[in-house]
């Protein structure tokens, strides 16, 4: 198992595979399944975030049984037909599935956690965009995942990614980053430039906090995703053009885990602090649970 | 040791909304005690602490941990549910918001009683994100283990002091799993081990370890 992302860099660099397939490799020796089961599995992951999206974007959409979040990727989605957006179609094509994703996860549908549920719409709004622009197919798209995971995988035990723990830095921001290197990869770029787009999108998430109204998956999640699939697509962007980060990845992931860790528990996935914390949130929570919630 | 260990722990699991520390991962705890307990218990104590005890409403805890104890899956669509399945099948399950600190330090804990008069057992785990868990606490028969955590983990009771079988179990998973820390409680009748293990079990190997060891439980 690849313990940074340096030693993910390098290993790609040095046997000149694509890093999906050292993933899958790993995968191979870590769970005792054949290829073939492992491929299957990522596609019916894969498959299951295609559904969630277009369930989220068709018709009018789902609702949340609070009324909280639902229906808002059916508005992108008209929209984007009926006006000329201001930051372009593939960016706001990421933006509805990301949303149309998390909306069915609030509504308690059937989604897959990428990293977790309430991040559940970062990966699937990237995969869509890129889907059109780079006309990907099905096995590039299960390479994407394959990818997005072993990054993940690496920030997951070096900073984690629970809300309750690291905030939503450590949601939406590990999705993101992994969106942004695994991107970078489907647009043809280097496992280095992989590893820029990373560190971008960690560095542009740093320090946001996980402040559920009601301690309920639904406001601001869902349009917190939003910005995690526009930042992926942003971050990758930015290393494929040849920027890079002036902190490396590994660094940037432990300042996640630091920042994480320093922040209190009112901001951590508790209902406490933040947005749930405003007066109009307050009042959500009680209207919803009763005022001795 | 690394908390996460395959692909999927991170792109998925494929669950039922909203959370997953608080959904799936509350589904994996559930059906972790029902696992360690190895019946059907009668009763069920539920303990939440900080991050689950302020939000484990709002977030499906309780039917997630109810569709655990009945050996769902996390993307079983009966889960929401689960609470009126787990009263018809004659359990009474109780949820208490506990104050003050997890006893297993971590945010997002459950620690669950389980007794059906004869037996009566505690597990205490925490949900560390994305649908992972640990395991950190079992106590049965008056002695409270505390266990290392991270799955995959492999437990085993021995009714006998110095079992043959132990060392051979011991042999097998280092093989099969590549074996990563051993530890061992005296209960009342014998001695429990516990065996963090590396790599997950093969479908085929778990099947055979199940047939020569008796009773093993093994958490993934």
């Amino acid at each position: 198992m690849f313990d940074s992302v340096k030693e993910i860099v390098d290993t790609a660099n040095k046997t000149g595979k694509a890093i999906s397939e050292l993933i899958i490799e790993d995968e191979i020796k870590t769970s005792g399944l054949s290829r073939a089961e492992i491929w299957k599995k990522m596609q019916f992951n894969l498959q299951t975030m295609q559904k969630a999206v277009k369930r989220g974007e068709s018709g009018k959409g789902v609702m949340s049984s609070t009324g909280l979040t639902g229906g808002e990727a059916v508005k992108v989605a008209k929209y984007r037909q009926t006006h000329k957006t201001l930051s372009g179609d593939t960016m706001m094509g990421a933006v509805q599935a990301a949303m149309a994703t998390n909306e069915v996860n609030a509504a308690l549908g059937i989604i897959c956690a990428t990293p977790t549920a309430g991040s559940s719409g970062t990966l699937p709004g990237v995969i869509a965009s890129l889907e059109k622009r780079l006309n990907l197919d099905e096995d590039a798209l299960v390479r994407f995942l394959f990818t997005a995971g072993g990054f993940g995988l690496v920030i997951a035990n070096h900073a984690g990614i629970a809300g309750a723990t690291g905030g939503c830095q450590a949601e939406v921001g590990s999705a993101s980053a992994m969106g942004a290197a695994a991107a970078v990869e489907a647009a043809g770029g280097t496992p280095q430039q992989c590893a820029e787009a990373l560190s971008i999108a960690i560095s542009n998430l740093l320090g946001l906090v996980c402040d559920p109204i009601a301690g309920l998956v639904e406001v601001p999640c869902v349009k917190r995703n939003a910005i995690g699939a526009a930042n992926a697509l942003v971050s990758a962007d930015l290393a494929l053009a040849g920027c890079v980060s002036v902190i490396p990845a590994d660094e940037c992931i432990m300042a996640l885990d630091k920042v994480g860790k320093s922040m209190p528990a009112a901001l951590r996935e508790t209902g406490i602090g933040g947005l749930a914390g405003t007066p109009t949130g307050q009042a959500i929570k009680a209207k919803i649970f009763g005022k001795d919630a | 040791m690394a908390n996460y260990r395959s692909v999927f722990d991170i792109i998925g699991p494929v669950m039922v909304g909203p959370s997953s520390s608080h959904t799936a991962g509350a589904v994996a705890i559930g059906n972790a005690a029902r696992l360690i307990f190895q019946k059907t218990p009668k009763k069920v104590i539920v303990h939440y602490y900080e991050s689950f005890a302020k939000t484990h409403r709002g977030h499906g805890t309780d039917f997630a941990i109810a569709g655990g104890l009945l050996g769902m899956a996390p993307d079983d669509e009966r889960i929401p549910k689960a609470p009126e399945m787990v009263a018809k099948a004659g359990i009474k399950l109780r949820f208490v918001e506990e104050e003050g600190p997890s006893p297993i330090n971590h945010p997002n804990t459950a620690i669950i009683d389980l007794s059906d008069g004869e037996k009566q057992i505690t597990v205490g785990g925490c949900s560390i994100g994305g649908g992972t868990i640990e395991i950190r606490l079992i106590e049965l028969q008056g002695c409270k283990m505390n266990l290392t955590g991270p799955l995959p983990m492999v437990l085993y009771q021995s009714n006998e002091k110095n079992n043959p079988l132990v060392s051979q179990l011991n042999e097998l998973l280092d093989q099969e799993a590549g074996l990563q820390k051993l530890q061992k409680w005296p209960v009342a009748n014998g001695e429990l081990y516990e065996f963090d293990i590396e790599k997950y079990l093969a479908p085929e190997t778990l099947a055979s370890l199940q047939e020569k060891f008796k009773g093993i439980i093994y958490l993934k």
